[in-house]
Order: structure tokens, then sequence, then C-alpha cells
């Protein structure tokens, strides 16, 4: 499917085999993880993605035909994650497959900046409270030089 | 029966407002979008900076001009901006 919002893992795999089987001669393919960032004292462990279906799907078929036109792209796969995401998972995958590299790249990179641009699709993120270091217990007495 | 519009909200204005969706009763005649926009403003004021910066739509396509009327049966979107990937 060149178009995809789905609650189930991408396969990265899959996106550049699909790719492999056009007839272009350069395919590229992004894929966006979710990372752990730190957040006001609790790093990210998984993003909650939410998106209004009807317009996202209208809007992903529109930049896919766009594309397909402005950079004669052969084939191409605009895939996204809905519900939880975990650190380190796949989010997104934008690829495309055109006679030459440098079609390839910038339709690739066309797909994924218009996705995040137009597509109703946001991100909450998830959190888990960073553990502060233990704090050693001070020593009687103290220590002294000499 | 009650007459509304149907509010459909997402991210930050359904965080404001506590739910995803309102039944907002209008007249016979409608509302513009304008003044739905204003009204929701005005009743839910944690959802004012949201309105601000968000898109808008009616049935599933983007208004481009807030004169639309929405009438009772309609559906109207909040989109704030959008942030996937």
């Amino acid at each position: 499917m060149v178009v995809r919002l789905s609650r189930r893992p991408l396969s990265v795999a899959s996106a550049e085999a699909r790719l492999a089987r056009s007839p272009g001669g350069a395919s590229v393919v992004f894929a966006g993880r979710v990372r752990a960032d730190l957040r006001h004292g609790s790093r990210v462990v998984a993003l909650d993605y939410e998106v209004d279906l009807g317009p996202a799907l209208r809007q992903l078929r529109r930049i896919e035909r766009t594309a397909r036109r402005r950079f004669r792209t052969v084939d191409l796969v605009l895939w996204h994650r809905l519900g939880r995401v975990a650190v380190g998972e796949v989010a997104v995958v934008a690829g495309a497959s055109c006679a030459h590299r440098a079609e390839a790249f910038r339709a690739a990179r066309y797909l994924i900046d218009e996705l995040k641009a137009t597509v109703p699709i946001w991100k909450e993120e998830r959190g888990r409270p960073l553990r502060r270091p233990r704090r050693r217990p001070a020593r009687r007495g103290g220590r002294t030089a000499g | 029966m009650v007459r509304a519009v149907r509010v459909r909200l997402f991210a930050t204005a359904r965080l404001a407002v506590g739910r995803a969706t309102l039944d907002w009763p209008v007249a016979e005649s409608g509302v513009s979008a304008r003044e739905l926009v204003a009204a929701l403003g005005a009743a839910y004021p944690r959802l004012a900076p949201t309105l601000r910066v968000s898109r808008f739509l009616r049935n599933d396509r983007y208004l481009s001009d807030l004169t639309t009327r929405l009438r009772a049966g309609d559906e109207f979107a909040v989109h704030p901006p959008y942030g996937g990937g």
C-alpha cells in the first residue's frame, strides 16, 4: 500500500522491498524513530499518535500524487504509525523510487516534510520520571588530610 | 431533538476542553464558523490560545473562509498545528 496509517509496527524492510521491485534505478527510504528525549525531569518512553483519519488519508494521497508528478517518482511509500509507539520503534516511513538518485532524495525529503507540515497527525509524549541519584550517607567525623 | 453542530477536538484542543467532542446547539439559521470559534473560546478560556493557531474543517473539508455557515448536523473539527513524524 502506498499510503498507510497503521496501529501495527511498520517494517522498513517491507518498504525497501516494495521499492526494490519497482523499475526505478534509485531508491531512498527515510525512517523516523521515537527518541528517548529528556523533558522536565522525565524521560520519554513512548509517543501517543492521534489522527483525524479522513482528512489525513486524503492529504496523504494528495502528497502522493504531487510527488509522482513533480519528481517523476516510479513508486513510493508514505506510512505512519498511530496509537502508542515505544522509544526505538519506527513511527514514520517515507520512501521514493526514481530513475536517478537526485530525484529520489528530493522526493523522499518532500514526502516527509509535507507529511509533517500538512497531515493532521499529533503526538503526545509519555514519560517516566528520572530517578534522582541516591545521596551517600555522610561520614562521621569527616575526612582529614595528612 | 437537540439541533447541534458536532465539534471535534484534537490534541491540545482536546486537552484544553477535557473531551474529544462537543454538541454545540445552534439556531435554525445556523452559525458562522467565526461565531462558533469565538463562542468556543469564551466558553473554554484554556482553549482560546489553541484556537488562534488552529485550522478548521467543516465535514472533513478545510475552511478557507470563516464566514462559512454551519448548521445542525454539521461536523466542525479543530486542528491545532500538526505534529506527525
